[in-house]
């Protein structure tokens, strides 16, 4: 991966970080958590730990996923 | 430039473009279209940077993974739980 | 292989009339699968938006379609050839029925993807344009303007039923 590479997916995380602290909505707020992990995960791949990159794809939608479940008990 | 560089810089580009339609949209159902797209050019970049068959199935994770995640928050939002 | 932006070109436009056609041909803008796809397109028309266009993009959003076939059979076909390309379809079709879509719209997506771009790239057509060719497509209809494209969407199913 060279340096231009590195540098977009580095804006791509970033910019979800800046989404998460901004955004009011909470649900704007996990679809912002979703693009730091769309940022970070090709830095995973391109060091060929392709079994990590398997593991945090499937986590880090999982976490959101089960965030939404307890979200939805709570309030019902 | 050969051409894979080419395709990975083509899917990078998209999904930086894509980012900062995310962060623009106000409306936030309307941001799931644009987060599809962002999960569309990384599950292409993984598949580009990685030429493994591995990496077939870490894209296919990556994807179904953030639709499955799209799909939940979509759902959740259209069942009307917000915190006022 | 020095890139040739006509090769990329060729390859958005052939991947975006796959993917629309058997799309359209499962039926995805005739209604909302899933409830978050009814409330996306319920938003894209508040918006401006056309409904059977807003069906298509949400049910697009909410399940493995065949965009999501055609890409990963893309990306299948670069690392492996046509076993790549079949894993995928069948990766596509394990996701279809975790996202709990009933449909075959992605697995038929996938696995025309396979044997067409196998078939281009015996003409010269590398599989990795193939997959940029494919985010190039997807970016046209849910990436620019929702409005317009749920309109073309709504068109495109209007001529289709006709």
């Amino acid at each position: 991966m060279n340096l231009i590479l590195a540098a977009i997916f580095a804006f791509i995380a970033i910019t979800g970080t800046l989404g998460a602290i901004i955004e009011k909505d909470p649900f704007a707020k996990l679809i912002s958590l979703s693009v730091i992990a769309g940022g970070v995960i090709p830095f995973i791949v391109d060091r060929g730990y392709l079994d990590v990159a398997i593991a945090v794809a499937i986590i880090a939608p999982l976490s959101t996923i089960f965030l939404l479940f307890a979200c939805r008990r709570e309030s019902s | 430039m050969n051409t894979d560089e080419a395709a990975l810089i083509i899917c990078a580009g998209i999904a930086a473009y894509a980012t900062v339609r995310i962060l623009l949209e106000k409306n936030t159902l309307r941001k799931l279209p644009f987060l599809n797209v962002l999960s569309f050019a990384v599950a292409g970049s993984i598949a580009l940077l990685l030429p493994h068959p591995l990496s077939i199935i870490a894209a296919a994770a990556y994807f179904i993974g953030s639709t499955l995640e799209s799909n939940a928050i979509a759902s959740t939002y259209a069942g009307g739980i917000r915190e006022e | 292989m020095m890139v040739d932006p006509l090769h990329i070109l060729i390859a958005a436009a052939v991947s975006w009339i796959n993917f629309v056609t058997i799309d359209l041909i499962f039926r995805l803008p005739q209604q909302g699968g899933v409830s978050g796809a009814r409330e996306i397109a319920r938003q894209i028309e508040d918006g401006g938006g056309t409904l059977h266009g807003g069906y298509m993009m949400g049910n697009i959003v909410s399940s493995p379609d065949a965009s999501a076939g055609t890409l990963l059979a893309a990306c299948g076909v670069y690392i492996a050839g046509i076993p790549g390309g079949i894993l995928a379809a069948l990766l596509v079709y394990v996701g279809n029925r975790i996202c709990h879509d009933p449909g075959y719209a992605g697995t038929t997506g996938a696995l025309f993807a396979t044997f067409i771009v196998y078939g281009f790239s015996l003409l010269g057509f590398s599989p990795a344009e193939f997959i940029a060719g494919m985010v190039i497509a997807i970016l046209t209809i849910q990436g620019i303007s929702a409005v317009y494209a749920s309109r073309l969407l709504s068109i495109l199913w209007r001529w289709s039923r006709a």
